[in-house]
């Protein structure tokens, strides 16, 4: 049934047009004619499927999904398609909470990776689809506003994928103060787990134990910055900081020389996908590309498709991940472990799987076990108090709101990983290989780290 | 720091904006439209030339090649379809019309490639960080010089076009008054149709040396599209010369901006650009009229 249902449908989609106002003077008799044409065929359309909907609204349990599908931050959205049509496969016979059994429909809707738009989105699924639980994933462009628009209206909200910090803190959340927030709830990984990553990850090589960084002047860099280099600085390395660059740059020479003038034998950076390429691209005209023996990126180099576009300047290149399908978990909502997941996935489109897969899905795991935790689904402060103190097995481990660093927040792991040439005969250029484990000593490590150059 | 280590990539940075900005530059001289989709275009055929690499092994120098004509007839397809409809609407419409084309070319390339970020530089083994080592420790990339070179020959080309050729003398009369162009026995409505043509060869140049430097996505266009605007705003818009001295400016500014500080890059190239636009409304506006008299208006 859910089909009928879903949000791409047109007769959703024209019955928005038909609500707009329309404020022009003069809109030519003939388009207004048109657009209210369209507009009751539209309602027409939507009619049985809004009364079906109302007489079914007690036992329909509606779950809002909002990513990033188009615009800049797509590649993050790409795989939630697959990963959503391999949820309501397995919750096609419904859900049972509290002994009730409900049939579910996710509506998915795309942020276009614009946060006003993701606000938007928000609130039409809170007012028009009234969703008894939302979820949102990926970037601060989309689990922000998202999140804020349900702590407005009192929905409950679970998120995924952006550092911890910049989601409580960044969302006025003071340090040392009991959290502020009713009904949003995160999980992901934080500065912290960078730090552990990192720290252990470069002692795998022999290195002068200074780290060259590039953080830009952004959200991310800046808590970066002032987060994570001082627990770097901590742990005995010595950091080279150029100082913050504007997004979007296109020449680097003088950070490059500085790296250089300094012998940086390690180099981080948090920048995004087209500026780390022509980054590393001059730093490999400049020769210092030669120079270094770990190369440490995060935000970009994150899948396939980013590594790929740096040719034979993308091997080696070391990454944190926060899913990897050698991971040892088990979906608890579809009962896949990460290499059937991913496996389904390279079956179903034809490409390389990505570490966004595993996200994905432990989010709609999290949702659901928080839904059923609640004994009583349609409630939704008790949905909202079940995810206060939720422990859940998800596709990326246990996920713990009880232990959570600040409340409404619990952390998941960041694991070391490098980008290697893939073995002859592989389907594809670079294999992803898990090569240091010490934020979650249950992933086994495969591969020993290699110098990059 | 020497300033050979400052001035060397600033100057090869603008060789590489004013290639970007040439298509723009060259259709705001000739029809005194402001094309909003040149990022856009410049990405889609950026898309087209990695697919001849990706699917055929067609070498991206070759590839451009074969784009041309194709680019071309999109050009004069474009005219056609497009920029003369609106032009008959004012100064506004062909804005609005080439930014909805934008749009357009962007979400096409997203359904059709999907988000996956791609460049061409894989495919032109390690041309795009090879250096020359000059004395003094100064790396000169070959990809750069190679951008610098092909904006040299470019503009000048087009230089000799319109000044030598009977086809240069056309698009000049058109450019200044059509009207005035048709009453002595030129096509307007054609000539227009080669300058949309030429300058949608110029994006595909564009779109290579664009693919080959960085990364790009389907919705990579517009972030293209400012430094390429903002050289042909420094440069004079319209004058092809300008366009180059334009580019350098802005890419000196940012070099010398980002060893002041590495945030300096992209507001040094920012303020360089408006203290031109403000001088120019004040100052610069009688000694181009000078110049331009001087110069024969090659534009």
């Amino acid at each position: 049934m859910e089909k009928i249902l879903t949000p791409s449908s047109p007769e959703i989609e024209e019955q928005g047009v038909s609500t707009t106002p329309h404020t022009e003077n003069n809109p030519g008799r003939s388009r207004r004619d048109f657009i209210s044409a369209a507009g009751a065929v539209g309602l027409t359309l939507a009619v049985p499927g809004s009364v079906w909907a109302q007489a079914a609204a007690k036992n329909t349990l509606k779950v809002g999904f909002i990513s990033p599908r188009t615009g800049a931050l797509a590649s993050f959205g790409e795989t939630d398609p697959h990963v959503l049509s391999l949820a309501r496969k397995a919750l096609a016979s419904g859900l049972t909470v509290g002994g009730k059994q409900y049939a579910v429909q996710i509506i998915d809707r795309d942020s276009q990776s614009d946060p006003s738009r993701a606000a938007q989105l928000a609130k039409s699924l809170i007012n028009e689809d009234k969703v008894d639980m939302m979820l949102a994933i990926s970037t601060p462009e989309v689990v922000n506003p998202v999140s804020d628009a349900c702590e407005a209206a009192g929905v409950p909200c679970m998120s995924s994928v952006m550092p911890w910090e910049a989601w409580y803190f960044g969302r006025g959340a003071k340090p040392g103060a009991p959290s502020p927030f009713k009904w949003s709830f995160h999980f992901s990984f934080g500065v912290g787990n960078f730090a552990r990553t990192y720290i252990s990850q470069w002692a795998l090589i022999q290195t002068n134990r200074k780290v060259g960084v590039l953080y830009p002047n952004d959200a991310d860099g800046n808590a970066i910055r002032a987060n994570l280099a001082p627990l770097l600085a901590k742990a005995g390395f010595t950091i080279v900081d150029p100082g913050p660059y504007e997004t979007g740059t296109t020449d680097y020479s003088a950070q490059i020389a500085k790296f250089k003038a300094e012998k940086c034998e390690i180099f981080n950076t948090f920048p995004i996908p087209p500026d780390f390429a022509t980054f590393w691209r001059q730093a490999a005209q400049q020769g210092y590309t030669k120079m270094v023996k770990i190369a440490q990126i995060a935000k970009t180099g994150l899948f396939p498709s980013t590594v790929e576009a740096l040719g034979g300047l993308g091997f080696n290149l070391a990454s944190g991940a926060y899913w990897h399908k050698d991971y040892p978990y088990k979906s608890s909502l579809t009962g896949l472990s990460g290499g059937q997941l991913a496996n389904s996935y390279e079956v179903a489109a034809g490409k390389q799987w990505t570490q966004q897969l595993g996200a994905t899905m432990a989010l709609l795991d999290a949702g659901f076990a928080a839904l059923k935790a609640s004994g009583d689904a349609k409630n939704k402060a008790a949905v909202a108090k079940a995810m206060s103190t939720l422990k859940a097995s998800t596709m990326v481990g246990t996920i713990d709101f009880a232990k959570g660093p600040v409340g409404n927040v619990a952390t998941a792991p960041i694991i070391g990983t490098q980008w290697v040439k893939a073995k002859p005969g592989s389907k594809h250029k670079f294999d992803y290989v898990v090569t240091d484990n010490a934020d979650d000593k249950n992933v086994p490590v495969s591969a020993k780290l290699i110098p990059y150059s | 720091m020497s300033w050979i280590n400052i001035l060397i990539p600033g100057i090869l940075l603008g060789g590489y904006y004013a290639l970007l900005a040439s298509g723009l530059s060259f259709l705001f001289g000739v029809m005194r439209i402001i094309n909003l989709a040149h990022g856009s275009l410049a990405v889609l055929a950026a898309y087209a030339i990695w697919i001849m690499a990706d699917r055929h092994e067609i070498n991206p120098f070759i590839g451009v090649l074969i784009l041309l004509p194709f680019m071309a007839m999109l050009g004069w397809a474009l005219h056609r379809l497009i920029f003369e409809r609106s032009l008959k609407g004012g100064a506004l419409i062909p804005i609005l019309s080439t930014f909805g084309l934008a749009m357009l070319i962007d979400n096409l390339l997203f359904q059709n490639f999907g988000a996956d970020t791609r460049s061409l530089a894989p495919y032109v083994d390690s041309l795009a960080y090879d250096s020359w080592e000059l004395p003094g420790n100064v790396y000169v990339g070959q990809l750069s010089v190679i951008v610098f070179v092909t904006a040299l020959l470019v503009l000048g080309g087009l230089h000799l076009l319109l000044a030598h050729t009977h086809l240069g003398r056309r698009i000049r009369a058109a450019a200044q008054d059509s009207d005035a162009a048709q009453l002595v026995g030129i096509d307007a409505r054609r000539t227009y149709a080669i300058a949309s043509a030429i300058a949608l060869m110029l994006v595909a140049l564009a779109g290579l040396s664009l693919a080959l430097r960085t990364t790009f996505d389907p919705y990579a266009g517009p972030l293209q599209l400012i430094f390429a605007f903002e050289a042909v705003v420094i440069g004079g818009a319209g004058s092809l010369w300008g366009t180059l001295l334009g580019g350098v400016i802005l890419g000196v500014a940012q070099s010398v901006g980002a060893h002041v500080h590495p945030q300096g890059f992209l507001i040094a190239g920012h303020l360089v650009f408006l203290i031109i636009l403000i001088a120019r409304l004040y100052v610069l506006d009688r000694l181009a009229v000078g110049l331009r008299r001087l110069r024969g208006g090659s534009q």
